[in-house]
């Protein structure tokens, strides 16, 4: 009991470190407000110019994405690309810069666990990416005048809550793996496009080809975007949305467990290689 | 003409560089299609009744979205290489401290913008390229003799482009937070000149600076000669302001440019980093 | 007598720390940014053909002395004339004849062969194409590096870089070459090689002008040396006449141990010879003294120390060297 006391003190001080980290970087707020405003406000406009406002085309999109909410749906879309992309970005460029510098090497002479490098820097994020989501909400109801019912906003929360051990898991997966190939941005353009190409960020996913759909349904993020559009912009309530959360509770298990196999094994080959710092 | 092979060789040595890094010129190519034209393309097709948009010719008199969304990204690839490929690079050569040497040599330093505006467009042409195929053989891209007739404004385009380039520099060299201004910079420049959606839908505030752009009427008369949309104002008059736009930025840019130039001398900003 | 390849006339440089803000413009506030006088008045002539250093600690304005000769600074005041141009006036004719070596390594293109990045840089310094690639043959076996020259500049070695910083400085065949701090980060044989090259240049009849803050560098390679410090120069001569000012023949390092007070000791010690320097730390009082003979003032010194009650607990008898001469004329190392 101890010993998991100290740990989750450990972790908290890796996130809190972030958060300083952050704080160094004042771009980085500014980021915060400009990105998740305006990029998907940019493809709510793209959606207005596709539509035309003719009722037959408003009809089409409907029947594909389930709702005629075009600035709704873009913006659940890109709050899941935002998190996606600071936890991609953020998990795998601080580790990289931990084991670039040396200090993971330092971490790992320390008895905290292990895991701690690997969890703890997402932790960091949660402030700035609730803020993000706060940010994003009042951009949609300022600038396109969409309110969802309070009942739905403090259920579309509980599928963000939900659905976060997921998406930790593939953050710290992506991190695990990015300590092998050495570069992170690459990665992250390469690993963000597939997530942007397939979980229905801004287009529905009933616009993909048939096996890029099933590919689909095997992401978290997928389930997710889909399952806050129907509670916002369709009436769903938690329930009818149960086992789809089911889903990406299990499918979080399999990742994280992934995740905390390849860390161990770059782990163990570094130690016996004695290339910690490189890996 | 020692200036002009001083061009070419910095053109040469862009390409040299940059095609050792493979990612990179990878990214060129799929970084767009994922950011942009593949979703793009998926959404405006979810607007799609029976199989035609509909909804962009009601917007724009042509329902023609491949098209649409490829000539928007012709006019953005040289957007962004104002942006990155010179501006941004010019700043990254004097952190890294290769700018020095250069600045060293009697080469005109404008030279070395127009030595990676002629790399850049080597890029520019590949990336396009590239993305055409691919626009024509998944997403039914189709080329038309027509779209011949929308060089000249993709040539006033470039012009402006460099001209741009030149202010864009003069900026970068000086500031601290350099990525970030280009990061955003590139999307306002981008989105206001209407490279995703006509710039008519922009906000009302927004607008007199989308009509400041030269870029904007490019990407039109490009849409306009090429798919047969709806122009923004009468096409021949856009011709005329596109050619002032580009007349005032080019020599503003290159005032700056000498300006930020012997600022940086002053205050000896060329190797503090 | 020839034109001098380098001469300036009162060169000033003032830096301003920190920025002032566009609303400290706009209400026309006094500005309050901190000026710092890198360059304060400097006067220099170097002749042409031969070797010539600015020797001096880091900080003490050599390297933005270069910048202003090589015209990447403009100067706050003053007047420089290179190879008879005047750099401010007409700054891409003086870059066509000035070879220089800045900042080292970190100057070239690490992507590129080492031949790509002569090969660009020869067309920046507008080398006709008919002569290109002779010019880089001959510069690559001036440096020594023409079996690794199509190796990429991130597989060599700092050395190796830095003697391709140096052929990319002799590419315009320039009659006048800047190098700062040539052989920082090398290891000894590497300087070694690198100031053969040097001196190679000078036999070529070209002008070499260098920084450095080792004295031994400066001692051995240079025909006169400027002694800077804080922006001006206290002292210019041949490196023999430079020693020659402090009136020694030798240099003395003495470790005392003392308890109480100093002030006898170096009385007495100052009778036998002069005191340049003395340092207390822990009890060890660390004196260096200038003589005309040790075999006189070592005996004297412990004269001294036994009447004061100290020990001498340890001696060093060395040479005079430029090292000594700066600490003569300011009153601190080189190194400090």
């Amino acid at each position: 009991m101890n010993l998991l006391a100290a740990d989750a003190r450990a972790f908290f001080a890796a996130a809190r470190k972030e958060l300083r980290q952050q704080r160094r970087y004042p771009t980085l707020f500014l980021g915060l407000l400009f990105w998740p405003v305006l990029l998907p406000a940019s493809w709510v406009l793209m959606g207005h110019a596709y539509s035309g406002n003719d009722p037959q085309a408003l009809a089409a999109f409907a029947e594909r994405a389930g709702s005629t909410n075009v600035a709704g749906f873009v913006f659940v879309g890109y709050a899941m690309y935002m998190w996606l992309s600071s936890l991609l970005w953020g998990v795998g460029t601080s580790l990289r810069q931990e084991q670039v510098r040396g200090s993971l090497e330092a971490v790992f002479l320390t008895p905290a666990s292990r895991l701690v490098p690997l969890f703890g820097p997402g932790v960091g994020m949660l402030i700035p990416m609730s803020l993000t989501f706060v940010i994003m909400g009042i951009a949609l109801w300022l600038f396109f005048g969409v309110v969802p019912p309070l009942a739905a906003v403090l259920q579309a929360a509980v599928v963000v809550a939900l659905g976060m051990p997921a998406l930790y898991a593939i953050g710290s997966l992506f991190a695990a793996s990015v300590l092998r190939f050495g570069e992170v941005g690459p990665v992250v353009q390469l690993i963000r496009g597939m997530f942007v190409l397939a979980c229905g960020i801004t287009f529905p996913v009933a616009m993909l080809p048939i096996w890029a759909q099933v590919g689909a349904w095997l992401m978290p993020p997928t389930y997710i975007v889909d399952d806050i559009r129907r509670i916002l912009l369709r009436g769903a309530s938690l329930p009818d949305v149960a086992p789809d959360l089911a889903i990406v509770l299990s499918l979080a298990t399999i990742i994280a467990v992934l995740a905390v196999v390849v860390f161990r094994y770059l782990e163990t080959s570094a130690r016996r290689s004695g290339m910690l710092g490189r890996f | 003409m020692g200036e002009v092979r001083a061009a070419f060789a910095i053109a040469r040595k862009d390409v040299q560089t940059f095609s050792r890094y493979r990612i990179s010129v990878a990214s060129m190519v799929f970084t767009p299609l994922y950011q942009f034209i593949v979703p793009a393309f998926l959404f405006g097709a979810a607007f799609a009744v029976n199989g035609r948009a509909a909804g962009l010719s009601a917007t724009l008199g042509t329902d023609d979205l491949p098209g649409f969304i490829f000539l928007g990204g012709v006019v953005a690839g040289l957007i962004s290489i104002a942006f990155w490929g010179i501006a941004f690079a010019l700043r990254t050569e004097a952190d890294a401290g290769t700018l020095e040497p250069s600045w060293l040599t009697p080469t005109h330093h404008e030279t070395f913008v127009i030595g990676r505006a002629m790399g850049g467009l080597f890029w520019f042409a590949l990336s396009q390229i590239a993305l055409w195929v691919i626009g024509i053989v998944f997403l039914g891209l189709r080329i038309r003799i027509e779209m011949l007739f929308a060089l000249p404004a993709v040539l006033f385009a470039i012009l402006s482009m460099v001209g741009m380039a030149y202010l864009l520099a003069a900026i970068v060299l000086l500031i601290r937070e350099a990525n970030f201004f280009v990061d955003t910079m590139q999307f306002a420049v981008g989105t206001m000149s209407g490279f995703a959606f006509p710039v008519t839908l922009l906000p009302g505030i927004l607008q007199p600076i989308a009509f400041a752009l030269p870029t904007t009427y490019a990407i039109d008369l490009l849409r306009v000669q090429a798919l047969g949309s709806r122009p923004l104002f009468d096409p021949a008059l856009e011709y005329v302001v596109l050619i002032a736009l580009t007349a005032v930025f080019y020599p503003l840019g290159r005032w700056a440019f000498a300006r930020a130039e012997t600022t940086m001398r002053r205050r000896g900003m060329l190797s503090q980093y | 007598m020839r034109d001098p390849a380098v001469e300036t006339r009162d060169l000033v440089k003032v830096f301003e720390r920190g920025r002032r803000t566009i609303w400290q413009r706009l209400r026309r506030e006094p500005d309050r940014r901190d000026r710092f006088r890198a360059v304060d008045g400097i006067d220099l002539r170097v002749e042409a053909g031969e070797i010539f250093g600015l020797l001096g600690p880091n900080g003490a304005g050599k390297t933005t002395t270069m910048k202003m000769l090589a015209t990447l600074l403009i100067p706050t005041s003053g007047t420089i004339r290179v190879l008879g141009i005047d750099p401010l006036a007409r700054p891409r004719e003086v870059r066509a004849r000035l070879g220089a070596m800045l900042s080292g390594e970190r100057s070239l293109y690490w992507k590129l062969t080492g031949r790509e990045n002569l090969e660009y840089f020869a067309a920046l310094y507008h080398v006709p194409p008919a002569e290109t690639t002779d010019r880089i043959t001959r510069c690559l076996v001036a440096v020594n590096l023409s079996d690794r020259a199509d190796d990429y500049v991130e597989r060599y070695s700092t050395g190796m870089r830095q003697r391709l910083a140096l052929a990319r400085a002799l590419l315009p065949d320039p009659p006048l070459i800047i190098l700062d701090e040539p052989t920082v980060g090398l290891d000894p044989q590497a300087s070694r090689d690198l100031r053969d090259r040097v001196r190679e240049l000078r036999a070529q009849g070209r002008t070499v002008l260098l920084t450095t803050h080792y004295m031994e560098e400066a001692d051995q390679l240079c025909d006169r040396i400027a002694i800077i410090d804080h922006g001006r120069i206290v002292a210019l001569d041949t490196p023999a006449a430079l020693k020659r000012t402090i009136r020694a023949e030798e240099v003395v390092h003495l470790e005392i141990g003392v308890d109480g007070d100093d002030a006898a000791l170096l009385e007495r010690l100052e009778r036998a010879g002069t005191v340049a320097r003395h340092e207390r730390r822990n009890g060890t009082l660390a004196v260096t003294a200038h003589c005309a003979s040790a075999r006189d003032f070592v005996p004297a010194a412990f004269d001294a120390a036994r009447s004061t009650g100290t020990t001498i607990r340890h001696v060093e008898v060395v040479p005079v060297t430029l090292e000594d001469v700066f600490l003569a004329l300011t009153g601190r190392g080189l190194r400090e």
